[in-house]
């Protein structure tokens, strides 16, 4: 059996990982909230979403996080009337990207949130094998 | 010579401790996961209870009951509405707690045992 700590560490990490995706696909969101289609009536960019899922590494009986995978928002475009957009179809409708800025944020914030206590989990972790390590020291 | 009781049962009790981190861990890096539910340690009260009383083995037949089941794993039972919606008991607050707690009482058994090693080497100098 694997030291626990360490384990935890290993863990921590996949926590890291996970969460450092979900940002990633977070920014991409928010980038994009104004990409149209560069053609006339053509589907703008589409909102990705972010599904976690739990991962036992049997071997070591840890209980991992990995992403399961990176989806498409299919919630409806919105629809803009902007004739002079290059994405406008013949009656000067564009249709925009289907991404709520203020849910982004809001995800991000907890992405963030989750990301922070990772951290400290994994510093605490390094703190612990520290504080053994730490016994040599005045003995 | 045996070791001292006191030593032992610092030894076990950071032992502890480093499987609930674990634990721990796993809960934080599933805090977004659907359907995960959180999970801890017995506590360690149960954990002496069990291990108080070891039986002397006087024939190769008998068994010893196995480290890893003093510290099974335990579901939380969590109250359904701090559930979220997707089947998450994690609270992150929850779990900042016990990450504390951990700490802490790791701490107070490293310098157990350092207070232990002194007294020993002070009986030898």
């Amino acid at each position: 059996m694997p030291d626990p700590l360490q384990s935890s560490l290993r863990i921590a990490g996949a926590g890291l990982e996970a969460q450092s995706v979900r940002l990633r696909v977070i920014s991409e969101n928010i980038a994009n909230s104004q990409s149209t289609g560069s053609t006339p009536g053509s589907d703008p960019y589409a909102r990705q979403t972010v599904s976690f899922d739990n991962e036992l590494d049997r071997a070591a009986g840890l209980s991992l996080v990995r992403v399961k995978g990176i989806g498409v928002d299919d919630a409806a475009f919105k629809i803009e009337h902007d004739p002079g957009n290059p994405a406008a179809d013949e009656k000067g409708f564009v249709k925009m990207p289907n991404v709520d800025v203020l849910t982004e944020l809001a995800d991000m914030r907890e992405a963030n949130r989750t990301y922070e206590a990772n951290l400290q989990v994994a510093k605490q972790s390094a703190d612990l094998m520290g504080m053994t390590v730490n016994l040599l020291k005045d003995a | 010579m045996s070791q001292p009781y006191v030593l032992q049962l610092a030894t076990e009790r950071t032992q502890w401790l480093s499987a609930r981190q674990t634990l721990i861990a796993s809960n934080v890096a599933n805090a977004n996961t659907p359907a995960y539910r959180a999970t801890d340690l017995q506590p360690f009260s149960a954990v002496l209870d069990s291990t108080q009383v070891s039986m002397v083995t006087t024939d190769p037949a008998h068994m010893t009951p196995s480290q890893d089941d003093f510290t099974a794993a335990r579901v939380v039972e969590s109250d359904p509405t701090d559930e979220t919606v997707s089947g998450n008991s994690v609270q992150l607050e929850q779990e900042m707690i016990k990450l504390g707690d951990v700490s802490r009482d790791y701490s107070m058994g490293t310098n157990i045992k350092r207070a232990i090693h002194q007294m020993m080497m002070s009986a030898l100098k």
